[in-house]
């Protein structure tokens, strides 16, 4: 069995091809929902989502800002690795960069669909408004992405040069492309591919913080007309809220694939490392978010106390109390909260989906509150909750990256070819 | 079955005759001597001119006998009054007389168009030439002040407005606040209109990616709707709810052929409103009637009010009547302290 090539033996993806076809199958029916649901959107219009006047952002708006804070928080967990130079998350580097590219994907997709005219997209790069926050962000998630991809490609490049020199088929071309012509896999190349994934990973850790997630919340933040999202601390949840849902998606993935698409066991030290980290952003994010509305309160601002009102008791306070609290905060909390468990891989898949599950209800949570007061006395109150155009579309964009990281995750030595031991 | 009855006029209709109805008009109508010796100029003339221009109608005789008959007369009896004004039969696009005849004629001006043009050119040339105290001069900061006191709350602006702008479903430039404050009896309400408030400081304009809407030297702020990309930022950001999405819907079943007409706002005529073509999937606003404004009109809403509630003018004329009104002490803004220092203003 052991051949002299066997330690390049290059073959990701999934182990079980049942698996394999299930999975290509849901991912087929949810692209066929999501792209009726998108013939559906360009026909007709705006008219086909629950959208109004009063409520002009929906959940488009609200997954966009998901998928950014997705990004930044995986890539932030990157850089713990390729930065920080935390040795054992090394093994997960390149799979949280990918993630992090995926994300970026699907927000813009998001944001595109939610275009009144979406032929338009490309006018933000024709003309400009120094004073718009979505000016400045569409030109930092355009930069936030290539130096995603630069990292990808020098956190990668030498597997690909060794893929493509021992291997064959399909990868092997695939990886021979990609390598852009460096294919030495000298120690030297190895050592300058670091030094520069470092420095990209140094300019990428402002542009991601500061610019891509912290923007987006100041995109929301400079809305004096809303006093709900006019706040200073409002910016720095968006960020803690990010890297929460990016840590939880960053465990998941390590978890499911190492399992399913590499058949190894779960290195159990990396694992209760991460379900510590995500303890961490939790407990942060829960008392960032106390503070942002206790202050709120304290301010007896009629706009601020109706709009937290709203989000506690009104018609969709479930998505607060079941959703937001308790699969984004406490249940996850409970599963990390012994060592026996933060060591159990399907425990804290559970916890990791529970937490990317309930951010989701965090971003509705920001976008659709303060838009159902009227912004004055006399004008008339919004009501919202997505069309089926709205979540089929929806589903239909989560699909699409879905189905990009596994094709990625099939094809790229996302898994370090030496396992990350270096 | 006719329905007519036996003596062929229609039923419910008393029969007088034709020669009853035309006694009724010479009863009415003045006398022509009597009227024309009011006027310093020779009644004879006058009634001669008259007659044989009914028989011109008539066409018992043509208009170049006519005015070969008359061209000396009247050129004796009224003068330089008669050389310089235009005559109608000449050079107009239906000229009624030869050319021959025209050229033989005493009013040597041109035609009546030629005439208007030539008014219109000096006009242009004055608004030009320098700012006079005129009320359309191209310098104006347009603003609005609303007299609550005076407001009834009819909406006929509100109406008005979506007559004039031809606003689709969902999208109303003007509304009318009401507010019903304290208990029966002693209840009050007020009726607070809200167009456009064309802040001096927009936040719309702030954060627009694409700078689609932007401020005018006119004190409007302009939305381009070749530009917008449909984002609903600016939605977001106007502290007064005047911002409106066109999701495109029609008033098809209500009116026939309601997309048929638009309206040339910001002065753009954008033709028949179609599926895809802006302003759908645009954020759309008042603008003030800018189109209207142009060509030296008053907004729909300023024109209708029925109590004359709402005045426009130019804020930059300290003594416009708008600019007092906005100075005096009763005059305030909405969400002051938004620091947005809005063009509309009202008196308590």
């Amino acid at each position: 069995m052991a051949t002299e090539h066997s330690r390049f033996e290059f073959d990701p993806g999934f182990l079980d091809n049942r698996l394999r076809v299930a999975w290509y199958a849901v991912l087929g029916v949810l692209l066929l929902i999501g792209g009726y649901a998108t013939w559906l959107r360009l026909t007709q219009g705006m008219q086909s989502t629950n959208l109004t006047s009063t409520t002009p952002w929906g959940a488009w708006v609200a997954f966009y800002i998901y998928f950014v804070g997705l990004s930044a928080g995986a890539f932030l967990v990157s850089t713990l690795a390729n930065v920080f130079g935390i040795e054992r998350l090394h093994r997960i580097d390149r799979d949280a960069l990918f993630a992090a590219i995926i994300s970026m994907v699907v927000a813009l997709l998001f944001v595109w669909t939610d275009l009144g005219r979406m032929d338009r997209m490309f006018y933000p790069f024709v003309w400009r408004q120094l004073t718009s926050p979505l000016a400045w962000e569409v030109h930092a998630y355009v930069a936030y992405i290539l130096v995603l991809i630069t990292e990808l490609y020098f956190s990668m490049r030498y597997d690909l040069a060794r893929v493509a020199e021992h291997g064959s088929g399909l990868r092997a071309r695939l990886s021979g492309l990609l390598t852009l012509g460096r294919r030495t896999t000298t120690e030297a190349s190895r050592a300058t591919d670091r030094t520069w994934l470092k420095r990209a990973g140094i300019l990428g850790i402002p542009l991601a913080i500061f610019l891509v997630h912290g923007g987006t919340g100041v995109l929301f933040a400079v809305s004096k007309a809303r006093p709900y999202w006019n706040s200073g601390l409002f910016p720095v949840i968006f960020i803690v809220s990010a890297v929460l849902s990016g840590t939880a998606l960053v465990m998941l993935l390590y978890v499911l694939r190492t399992r399913l698409f590499d058949g190894e066991s779960v290195d159990r030290d990396l694992l209760e490392r991460l379900s510590m980290l995500l303890a961490v952003f939790i407990i942060v994010d829960v008392a960032l978010t106390a503070i942002e509305a206790l202050i709120a309160v304290a301010s007896l601002h009629p706009h601020e106390l109706e709009t937290w009102s709203i989000i506690l008791f009104g018609e969709m306070s479930w998505s607060f109390w079941w959703f937001m609290v308790g699969f984004g905060w406490v249940f996850p909390l409970v599963m990390v909260s012994k060592r026996s468990w933060r060591r159990t891989p399907w425990l804290m898949v559970v916890a990791g989906l529970s937490v990317v599950i309930g951010i989701v209800a965090v971003r509705f949570n920001i976008v659709v509150p303060p838009q159902i007061l009227p912004v004055m006395e006399g004008l008339p109150h919004g009501s919202y909750f997505p069309s089926a155009v709205e979540w089929a579309t929806s589903a239909g964009m989560i699909a699409v990256g879905l189905l990009l990281y596994t094709i990625g995750a099939e094809l790229l030595p996302l898994t370090p070819l030496d396992r990350g031991d270096h | 079955m006719s329905r007519s009855g036996e003596n062929g006029h229609a039923p419910g209709v008393p029969d007088v005759g034709r020669p009853a109805f035309d006694e009724m008009v010479d009863d009415e109508r003045t006398d022509p001597r009597e009227e024309l010796a009011k006027t310093d100029h020779d009644t004879d003339l006058g009634l001669a001119m008259a007659e044989d221009a009914k028989r011109v109608s008539r066409g018992e005789l043509s208009a170049e006998e006519y005015w070969e008959r008359y061209d000396e007369l009247a050129e004796r009896e009224f003068g330089d009054a008669y050389r310089e004004t235009p005559n109608p039969s000449i050079e107009s696009p239906d000229q009624t007389i030869d050319a021959e005849t025209a050229g033989s004629l005493g009013c040597s001006v041109g035609s009546m168009d030629s005439v208007a043009c030539d008014l219109q050119d000096r006009d242009a040339a004055d608004a030009a030439g320098e700012s006079s105290g005129d009320a359309t001069d191209g310098d104006e900061r347009w603003g609005m002040v609303i007299d609550l006191q005076k407001c009834v709350g009819c909406d006929s602006c509100t109406v008005a407005c979506k007559a004039e702008n031809r606003t689709p479903p969902g999208v109303s430039y003007n509304v009318v606040m009401e507010e019903e404050h304290g208990e029966f009896p002693n209840v009050t309400r007020t009726n607070v209109p809200r167009p456009c408030m064309q802040c001096e400081n927009p936040p719309c304009v702030q954060v627009c990616p694409v700078s689609a809407t932007y401020k005018m030297d006119n004190g409007v702020v302009n939305i381009d709707y070749d530009r917008c990309i449909g984002c609903r930022y600016c939605m977001i950001a106007c502290p007064y709810g005047a911002r409106y999405f066109d999701f495109g819907e029609n008033y098809d079943d209500e009116v026939e052929e309601a997309g048929e007409i638009t309206s040339p706002e910001y002065g753009v005529d954008r033709g028949t409103r179609e599926d895809g073509e802006s302003p759908i999937g645009n954020v759309r606003k008042c603008s003030f009637c800018t189109h209207r404004l142009e060509r030296g009109e008053e907004p729909a809403c300023v024109e209708t009010c029925v109590g004359d509630a709402r005045n426009m003018g130019d804020l930059d004329d300290p003594d416009s009547e708008v600019s007092e009104m906005a100075d005096s002490s009763r005059a305030f803004q909405l969400k002051e302290s938004e620091g947005t220092d809005p063009n509309v203003y009202y008196l308590e």
